[in-house]
């Protein structure tokens, strides 16, 4: 008797699995708060996760979140260990020809973080000075872009952050809602650094999600989703939670 | 019964010449030349039959192999030196000196380099007299401390296996004992140390890579700089590697060199 409960249940658990949702899984870099990190219990939050999770429910697969350092995070993309990328990634040219973009899902300017009373507020005043960022991202891309000053990359935005604090680096580039939140609401750095100004910038520059080139069915599957909740609001809600409490 | 007693000598046939072969030069067909002459043909293909991704990475690289090169000889200035000082001070009989040293090591040898480079940059970064500290003198400073260990007990091991009659001989002869060391007893270790000693220098060369986390440009970094904006991994990291060889091959023969200018019995 028990027997056959047992291999009921078994069959009943066979069964069940296809009917669940589809499993897609996303490599996230959570090292770049408040649009990707880890919370006090090593869960993966942020707007970008917020965002992704909604998705999801929305078009009906399974978000799963795989943490993933950022060098490389394209080159596991391309070999196949996970199905897409999200994870604050710019839109660029560059980048479009080896991978394929969802919608759009936000818009970020590049912001410069530099220590209180250190007379930086226009690019121009960047000239001469060592200015870092993160490797391969576009606040790497412009900090290389500044005429007779000195880049450097690090492999986490936060060691530059944390270098900046030290003051080893004259100033800090990053994707604003990240350079915000270290330079204006981090309990310690926003003691000593803050947030010197934006680059404005002619063309916009977007974030999207990344898949692997020629993966329509994924694409597709997360761009519905994307529609379906800006439609519906949780696409506000979710930014309204992430950015709108602190302004 | 009287067999037993008064065994035949066994006969050993150790053919022409002797047991241990000698260290002769084979000429081109060494396993160095073979792994020097093929890392440079495969990089030289790549880079003349297919210029636009492996030779651009290859141009990258310049300043990088300058900074690697910085920070390996003057960590292994710092390290021969840290070296010498702890193994003398293991094999001290001075109680404290010889407990500094061993401490030293033991503590140094538990600690993974990278968490060191770590440690001392960033960790130590938050003191006032450290935050001014260069990254570049940071990695030195970190890799030459770590390396400093290792290279303690090579010459410590050394330094110990000098008979123990060469010192005996040395103070009869009224050498003190700083005398008896250096001009006694170190030019002779050095022969046993040398080769091990030389292994560190390689180990030290490629652990170089680890400093790319402090935001030193070294050959890696510049290597994942590139990767990171051209997407083009395989390319930019075989480059990588095959620099990477082409400089610890050069680094080997320098060593094996030393070696054998040392190597009096072989000298004829």
């Amino acid at each position: 008797m028990l027997r056959r409960a047992l291999v009921a249940l078994m069959l009943l658990a066979c069964l069940g699995s296809p009917a669940l949702a589809k499993e897609i899984v996303f490599a996230v870099d959570a090292t770049y708060p408040p649009m990707e990190m880890l919370d006090a219990n090593k869960q993966i939050v942020g707007f970008g996760p917020d965002i992704v999770r909604a998705i999801g429910k929305a078009a009906g697969f399974t978000p799963v979140l795989k943490n993933t350092a950022w060098d490389g995070i394209f080159a596991g993309l391309a070999a196949g260990k996970y199905d897409a990328v999200a994870s604050s990634v710019s839109i660029t040219e560059e980048r479009k020809q080896a991978m394929d973009f969802s919608e759009p899902y936000f818009e970020v300017q590049q912001g410069v973080i530099t220590a209180k009373g250190a007379k930086i507020a226009s690019i121009q005043d960047l000239k001469g000075k060592t200015i870092a960022s993160q490797m391969g991202t576009t606040g790497y891309f412009v900090a290389k872009t500044i005429d007779g000053a000195q880049a450097k990359s690090y492999d986490e935005i936060g060691l530059a952050v944390e270098d900046l604090y030290n003051g080893r680096l004259d100033a800090v580039i990053a994707d604003s809602p990240v350079a915000s939140d270290y330079a204006l609401q981090h309990p310690q750095y926003s003691q000593k650094l803050t947030l010197a100004f934006t680059i404005a910038s002619d063309k916009p520059e977007y974030l999207g999600i990344a898949v692997k080139k020629g993966n329509a069915e994924v694409l597709q599957l997360i761009n519905d989703g994307l529609k379906k909740i800006k439609a519906n609001g949780e696409y506000d809600a979710i930014y309204a939670k992430w950015f709108k409490k602190n302004n | 019964m009287n067999q037993q007693s008064h065994p035949q000598p066994v006969k050993i046939d150790i053919g022409d010449g002797a047991a241990i072969p000698s260290k002769k030069d084979h000429g081109l067909f060494t396993a160095w030349w073979v792994s020097f002459i093929g890392a440079i043909a495969v990089l030289t293909y790549l880079c003349v039959f297919y210029p636009s991704p492996y030779f651009h990475i290859l141009s990258f690289l310049p300043d990088g192999i300058v900074v690697t090169f910085q920070v390996t000889f003057l960590s292994i200035l710092l390290s021969l030196v840290l070296g010498l000082v702890t193994g003398l001070g293991r094999l001290s009989r001075n109680r404290f000196f010889n407990l500094i040293a061993s401490t030293y090591v033991e503590v140094i040898r538990g600690i993974p380099l990278l968490v060191q480079l770590f440690y001392i940059y960033y960790a130590l970064g938050r003191i006032e007299s450290f935050s001014s500290l260069p990254p570049l003198t940071a990695a030195v400073l970190a890799m030459g401390i770590c390396y400093g260990a290792y290279m303690g007990e090579v010459f410590r091991a050394g330094i110990d296996s000098i008979d123990k009659g060469q010192t005996e001989a040395a103070r009869s002869l009224g050498f003190n004992r700083a005398q008896t060391m250096a001009l006694v007893i170190l030019p002779q270790a050095w022969r046993t140390i040398l080769p091990p000693v030389g292994n560190e220098f390689i180990a030290l060369l490629k652990d170089s890579s680890l400093v790319s986390i402090l935001a030193v440009s070294d050959i890696l970094r510049r290597g994942r700089e590139f990767a990171s904006e051209s997407f083009l991994y395989f390319e930019a990291y075989t480059v990588v590697a095959l620099v990477y060889l082409i400089i610890t091959l050069i680094l080997s023969k320098a060593v094996s060199r030393m070696e054998s200018k040392l190597d009096y019995y072989e000298r004829s």
